[in-house]
Parts: C-alpha cells; structure tokens; sequence
C-alpha cells in the first residue's frame, strides 16, 4: 500500500483525476499549494514594478493505492499532467503501513 | 362683500367685540383676514393696470389667515417685471386706501428677477415666505418663487435661522415660560414657539408633531386659547401689544369666565396658561431635538433614516424613490423602516417605465451604482421592499431562486447582491491582500457599468440551460428600455457574456501557456475591459460561498491579470491594422455617407490594431475627417466634452516634440491629464486622443475657451509660443501651488527591449503632476527617440504612462536606454 503524492499544474487535475479513474483509482484528495521545484518562478513587471512570483500556485493530489497498482497509477499520473514544459511537477510514491476507516474503525487493507 | 371703509370698519367692530368677549379665536380671525383679503381684491382689481403681470402676497399671521385687531398687515407686492412709474402708481392705489383705513401695512415691494439668488442673508424673509399666500392676481409669481424654497438648502438654512431666532427670543425671556407677565406672542411656550414647531415639523417630518408629547388637538386648543387671549390684550390695550401683565390679569380672567374672587380667577387663568405654554414649550423641544435633517429635495434624515418629507409628493413621483436610497447612501444610514413598508404598499402600481421616464433619471440610476459603502445595504432594501424588482422584472425573475449544485450556498438573487458587496469592499475595506484589486477600481472610468453588469449577469439563471447568453437578452431589454448609449450597451453585453471566461481560464487552463493569455488578450481588447472582467470574476467567486475564493485562487487570477495586461500594454503596437482585415471591413461596412472607403483605409492602416478596439465606429468616422486634406504644418484638432471630464482629439503629421507639446499644452491650461492614447500610422499620421478635467473651470467659464485653447495648441505646435515658458509661469501661479504637487511615492522607470518586436517599452510610474508628461517625453525627445505609441492612465495620484520608442527606426540599445533613464530620473525626482 502506497500514498502516491503528486503537485501538478492546475489545469491538469481534471485530467488525472480521469486517468486516475480509467486505472479504478476514483478516491483522491485535492489540495491547493504553492511551491517552486526546479521551475523557480519569475520575477513579473506590472505597471513599471517587479514582483516576486517565486511561489508558483500547483495542486497537489494525494490517493493511496494497493502495491499492484502503484506503476499504473504513477504512468496514469505522468501521462495526464504532462505537458513537456518545466513546471509539468512531481510524483512522489511513499509507504503506508496502515489505514483506518474512520466511521467503523476496521483497518482497511485495499 | 365687505370692502367698503365702512364695510372694513364693520369687520373691525366685529372683531372688536368677539375679542372683548374672550372669542377672538381662530374662527374671528380668519373672518377677519378674509375680509382684508375681499379689500385687497378690490383694491388690486381697481388699481390702474400694468403691462407687467403682478400679485398681492399675504405673509406672515396675515399669510396664515391670522390677522388680530392690531397686527401688521403683512404684503408682498410682486411684478413679473421692471417697477416704474406706472407700477408705482398701482402700488400707491393699493396701499394709500389701507393706510386711510388705519392699517398698520408692512409692505414689500419687489420685482421677482430679484429672487434670481435667493435671499440667504435674510431668514426671517424665507421664513416668511413659508406662511406666503397669494391673495391678487398672478398666482403663478408666488409658485416661481416658493420653488426656490423648496430646497435642502434654503430649508437647512430657514431651519438654522428659525434655531438661532427661537434661542435669541428665549434668551430675553431668560430662558423659561413660566412668567408672572408673559407675552402671549414671543415668550417661551407663546404663540411664536408654537408656529415654530409646526414650521420645523412641515419642513422636516409633519409625522413629529403625531410622535411628540402634545399631540395635534392638544396643540390646536392652545392655540385657540392664547389667540384669545392676544384678541383680549389687543381691545385692552388699543394695540399691537401682548403682554398680559398684572394689571390686566384681572379683567382678562374675567373675559375668559374664570369664575371665583379676582385672585382666584387669575390663579385659574395663570394656571390655563402654563399648562398650555408647557405643552407648547415640550412640544417645541421635542421637534427641535427629532427634527430630520433635510438631505435632499423632499427628503429628511430622522434617527431611523431617510424618510420623505411630502408623502403626497412622493406617491406622485415614482422617478423619485431612487433618490431615497441615493440620499441613504450618500449620508451613511439606511431608508426608514416605514418608509420601505410605504413604498412596499405602493410600488405594484407603477410599471417599470415610470421609475426611469427620462436620461436624468437613467443617469441618477449610474450615479447610484457607482460601487462605494452602503450600495450592497442599499440594494437590499431596494429588493427587499420589492421596488428593485419593480424597477427591473428582468432581476425579479430571480427572485429566491434556488440553483442546487455542489457550489453556490446562496439564492441567486442573494448571490448577484453579495458580488456588489464584494466590490463595494474593496473600495472601503484595507485587506493588504486585495489592494492589488482595489487599485483596478479607481483606476476605471466606469465602474457603475461593472455594478450594473453585475446586477444582471446571471438574471439568465430562471432558466436551466445557459445562462449567460440569457442573462445577456435580459441585460440589454432594461439597457434599451433605459436608452443607454451604444458604447456602454456593448460593454454591458461584453461583460455578462464573458463573466465566466476569466474564471475559467485562471483556473481551468494553462496560464502560462502565452497563446492562452495572448487568447484573452485578443478577447478583452483594451485595459479597461481587462480590468472590469478581472474584478467582476474575482467578486462573481467570491459570492459562491465563503470558502471558494482562497488566496491560491486569488493569486492565479492576479498573474492572469498581470500577463493579460503585460501583453495589451507591450505588445499593443506589434499588431498593426492590416489590408481589409474583419475589424476594419466592418468599420468600411458601416460608413456614413461622407467617408469613403480610401480615406477610411488610408488612415486607419498601419494603425495598432487595438485601435479598432478602442473606439466606437462614430469615432473612428470623426478621426478621419480630421484627417482631411491634412498638411505638414496642419494640425487639425477637437474638444468634446464628456461626463465629467473633457477629451482632445488631434490629429497632424508627426514632427518633433509633437507629444510633448500637445502635453505642456494642455498642462499650461491646468488641465489634468487622466487618460489617452497617442500611436501613430506608416505614413507619419499621428492620432492622439487624450482625456483630461478642467479642474479650473476655464473651457467651462469662458466662452471662447474652446478657440483659446485650440490657438494655443496650434501654436505651441507651430513653435510659435514657447509651452515651456508658459508651464514655468503656471508652476508659480497661487492655483497651482494650492493644488500641491508634493511627492507621495518613489518613481519607477521599467525599460523593456524584449516584450516588443518593434519597439522599446519605457513603463513610467510617477506621482502625478502639473506637466509630467511633457517633461517625460520633451526628455524622450531631447534624447533622439520617436514615440510611436503612449498609453496614459492615472490611478488616484499616481500617473502611469506607458511609452513604445524608436531611436533612428529600431530599438534602443542598452546603453542609450540606460543614458535615457538616467535623465528620466532626477526629472522625476524633481
């Protein structure tokens, strides 16, 4: 059992969360983060002034998936939120050792 | 009819012996001033005739059909006209017969062109006038100037000037009404406090006098009683005298029926009186410390809020309820609560048309709109009563209406008024994080069309299916219903079509993909339009519910902003009006009569193609008639005036300086210049447009601004006047100096060379001040540059001027852009 932990571009959520759905991974959770990675940000001009835009707004998707399905959730992942640019984000796989469901307390094995 | 001397001496005896028998009351005197009145008319009607029209006005008790035995005669003698011989000679043959008959007259005698400025400096006149009524003869001179009475104004200063009379007058009476000799007229809880606070009531809120602690027949029986007591003092004393003093206590209880031994009938009539004078004196009080503040024309301020003074007024005027929340707003308090049950009860009478007859009305509606504290309250009060419903069916059909997803948490009628709040917050609320936004707001020259825009942006929602395209239909039924002029027709249309766009692509699409920005660049077209979507989308998000608006969602839609604006701003002149492109097809398409096709081609190609963005087809005709027969020292020119501020079209063939000069030109006039665009054609043609106010007056105070300031500018480009000498001398003019140009923020200078293809982009933001933009760009200038395109724009007291320059047909290198902000600095700093 893994939490496979992305941050991609905005606009590409709704097209993972389907990639997702077609390897029948439909449960996710969505948050909105900020961050830079390689991509560091820009320094922007408005009306003759710099801001820092170094933080760059991503979303991050978190689903937790059984070992057998980890490749084909991460390929899933990859392929949608791909675009070839720098800023496309990261896929981070990592071990859970064990899951609760919180309205009946049994531990679920997936 | 009683005219005769013996007639009038009838009446007097009449009265004479109603006084002496203690009934002397109101009944006697109006029998009495009536029978004046019948003089008067008889008099008027005998008198030899005038060419000027004229009329006897009875002022004072005499105006109020309260004439006592021995009061003044109060007249106006009014003539629509000149008063010479003639009108003297009518003026005698009216007032001669009443002096013979012993009248005391005071008279007035004026012609109504001296009511042209009312007479501020004399309140007891206005006061006066307030108790006027016509007696003989052309009524219609006494309306033309009661008109004048009738407003906030003049009833402010009649209600301070009535405040510092009653206090001078109980200042003499040491302040308190209970006086072993009272004067029934003047003391404190007399007859003169008693008509002044049913003045103060009629003027403010006639409902005070139910409210007080005397109602109205509490108030009614003691002024009968101290009427009747005045008739007694006026037969005792064989004149105009009214006090009631210890010698004639006696006798007048005695008149009046007190029954009991002479002190005891004094103690009684003493007794009646202060009861009475009580009631009148807390009656006053009470009116002096509730009175409503008059805020506007039929209009007051109470404790619960704006309220109408004339209720009969008001159910008239339907067009005039606006005006209510107008003045709610405009003095920070809501609309009395009864009131909106008022209006409530009524406004199912009128259609639509009858709250906006006219464009005075519609534009009311503008000027109500503009986002600032107190719309979104006002709004609701308006919605809530059911008269913004009324006004607009079309925001009715959304009333309570339930739009059930994942999402929205309000009825859509909830959610279109919590976008206005929104906006309307950041005008009032300093949250740091929003103040990005908030300088878009000021920075717009319509943000009552974004407030209207937002009303109606999602009234498509009654129906299920696509709402916009609906919300749309409906926005421009009320827009042509209101005859709305084309431009801010097509901006309206413009904004409820697109209020999702933006959302969508900040939050749906890649934003840093440039053909995604460059998208909606293409889609938006000019700044303003950029920056009305950018807020109406933040605001539109905002109202869903709490939650959907985060700061990650807030910063996506700001960099949006800022590359779709980057984008118009520095790429503006890249894209230039091609050969029978669409834009220009229509524009050709759609020509008057006189303009040909080739002059509309030869002026308008080469141009940046924003400029068919920018301005409306009219205008586009009217530059290119400007640039008829155009010739190297021509410089064809225009001034309009628009709403609140004046715009200068000038079109002639490039030379140096040009936009400096025009610049200094206006500046030397003390123009400030807010907004414009100046760009040029291949051909060297050059178009600048340029907004700016008067904020001297001088196009508007002089009738010949208009060629004054077209000679000038005519000149100052010929070079026939030197603009730099003429801005030293207005820099040390008094105007000048108490307009201040202190320094509030640093300058900023950005030079880009990489935004443009073709150009060098010189972003200046600077304080603004008296001729900013002709020391900006004579430097430019001074420096070898050619300014092909500016971009003006002011936001509060910061100027932001975008510049795109050549130096010899390319852009400049980095040590001359260095070299030329070197200079642009300490010029700035200065």
């Amino acid at each position: 059992m893994k939490l496979i932990k992305a941050i991609v571009r905005p606009n590409k959520v709704d097209d993972v969360r389907e990639a997702l759905g077609r390897v029948s991974l439909p449960g996710m959770t969505v948050t909105e983060v900020r961050g830079h990675g390689k991509q560091k940000g820009h320094t922007a001009i408005y009306r003759g002034k710099e801001y820092d835009v170094s933080l760059l707004p991503k979303m991050q998707i978190e689903v937790v998936v059984p070992d057998n399905l980890v490749d084909d959730a991460v390929a899933a992942i990859i392929q949608a939120a791909r675009t070839g640019e720098i800023g496309d984000g990261r896929v981070f796989v990592i071990p859970v050792e064990q899951s609760y469901r919180i309205r009946t307390g049994e531990r679920s094995e997936m | 009819m009683p005219t005769s001397p013996s007639s009038v001496d009838a009446a007097r005896a009449e009265l004479c012996a109603l006084g002496a028998r203690g009934e002397g009351g109101r009944a006697a005197l109006r029998r009495f001033s009536d029978c004046v009145d019948d003089l008067l008319r008889r008099l008027f009607a005998e008198a030899p005739a005038t060419t000027n029209p004229s009329l006897i006005v009875a002022l004072g008790g005499y105006g109020r059909r309260q004439l006592c035995l021995h009061s003044d005669i109060d007249v106006l003698l009014l003539f629509d006209g000149p008063i010479g011989a003639t009108e003297e000679g009518r003026v005698r043959s009216i007032l001669h017969p009443l002096w013979d008959l012993r009248f005391s007259v005071g008279h007035q005698i004026r012609q109504i062109d001296d009511f042209a400025e009312l007479e501020i400096d004399n309140p007891e006149f206005l006061l006066a006038l307030l108790d006027a009524r016509a007696v003989a003869g052309d009524a219609t001179l006494l309306e033309r100037i009661v008109a004048q009475v009738r407003t906030p104004a003049a009833h402010a200063r009649i209600l301070n000037a009535l405040t510092s009379l009653i206090d001078e007058r109980h200042a003499r009476f040491n302040d308190t009404f209970y006086q072993l000799e009272p004067d029934v007229k003047d003391a404190p809880g007399a007859l003169r406090d008693l008509w002044a606070a049913r003045t103060i009531a009629a003027l403010t809120d006639p409902a005070l006098l139910d409210r007080g602690p005397a109602d109205r027949t509490r108030l009614d029986d003691a002024e009968e009683f101290l009427l009747r007591l005045r008739s007694i003092l006026h037969v005792q004393h064989k004149r105009n005298k009214n006090d009631l003093n210890h010698e004639i206590q006696e006798p007048v209880a005695t008149v009046m029926g007190y029954d009991g031994a002479p002190r005891q009938q004094v103690e009684r009539l003493m007794g009646d009186y202060f009861r009475h004078a009580r009631a009148v004196s807390r009656t006053l009080r009470w009116v002096r410390q509730a009175a409503p503040v008059p805020v506007a024309v039929n209009l007051v301020q109470s404790r619960d809020g704006i309220r109408f003074v004339n209720i009969a007024d008001a159910d008239a005027h339907p067009e005039s309820w606006l005006s209510l929340f107008q003045a709610a707003i405009d003095m920070g308090a809501p609309v009395a609560d009864d009131t909106l049950t008022w209006i409530q009860q009524r406004v199912d009478r009128w259609p639509p048309e009858a709250f906006f007859p006219g464009a005075a009305e519609r534009d009311g509606l503008l000027a109500f709109l503009r986002p600032r504290a107190g719309l979104y309250a006002r709004l609701s009060e308006m919605h809530d009563c059911g008269l913004l419903g009324r006004m607009f069916p079309e925001f009715q059909a959304i009333f309570c209406r339930v739009v059930r997803d994942f999402y929205h948490k309000y009825t859509v009628d909830e959610h279109t008024l919590l976008t206005i709040r929104n906006l309307e917050r950041l005008t009032t609320r300093a949250v740091k994080s929003r103040e990005r936004f908030s300088t878009l707001i000021a920075d717009l020259a319509h943000p009552e069309l974004l407030v209207l825009s937002l009303l109606f942006h999602d009234v498509g929602k009654w129906r299920d299916d696509d709402h916009a395209e609906e919300s749309v239909r409906m926005a421009m039924a009320v827009m042509q219903r209101l005859q709305f002029p084309e431009d801010s027709i097509a901006l309206v249309d413009f904004l409820i079509r697109h209020h999702v766009r933006m959302s969508l692509i900040a939050f749906r699409r890649d934003t840093e993909d440039p053909e995604i920005v460059r998208q909606l660049a293409d889609l938006v077209g000019t700044e303003e339009r950029l920056k009305m979507l950018c807020l109406l989308t933040l605001v539109d998000v905002e109202a869903v519910n709490p939650e959907t608006l985060t700061p990650w969602r807030e910063e996506l839609l700001w960099r949006l902003y800022v590359d779709t604006y980057n984008h118009l701003t520095l790429e503006y002149a890249d894209e230039r009006i091609e050969h029978l492109e669409a834009g220009l097809h229509a524009v050709i398409a759609g020509r008057p009569a006189d303009v040909t096709e080739a002059e509309i081609t030869r002026f308008a190609e080469g141009l940046p193609r924003r400029y068919l963005q920018l301005f409306p087809h009219d205008a586009i005709y009217r530059h290119v008639r400007l640039s008829r027969d155009i010739r190297p020292d021509d410089v064809h020119a225009n001034l309009e005036r628009k709403a609140s501020w004046w715009e200068l079209t000038v079109v002639t063939l490039d030379k140096q300086y040009l936009f400096s000069n025009i610049c200094g030109a206006l500046s030397s006039f003390g123009m400030d210049i807010t907004r414009g665009h100046a760009m040029t054609n291949p051909n060297g043609l050059v178009l600048d447009v340029v907004q700016f106010t008067d904020q001297e007056r001088f196009l508007e105070l002089n009738a010949t601004g208009h060629e004054t300031f077209l000679d000038v500018l005519g000149s100052i480009i010929a070079g026939a006047i030197d603009v730099t000498e003429r801005l030293r001398l207005r820099e040390q003019s008094v105007l000048y100096r108490r307009r201040g140009g202190v320094t509030t923020m640093p300058p900023a200078i950005h030079a880009d060379n990489h935004s443009s293809r073709r150009y060098t982009i010189l972003d200046i933001v600077a304080n603004n001040a008296l001729g900013l933009l002709h020391r900006v760009s004579r430097v430019i200038s001074r420096h070898g540059c050619d300014v092909d395109l500016v971009l003006i724009s002011t936001e509060g007291q910061k100027a932001i001027d975008v510049f795109h320059i050549t130096k010899a047909g390319a852009k400049l290198t980095e040590p001359a852009i260095a070299e030329l902000t070197a200079d642009l600095h300490p010029m700035l700093e200065a």
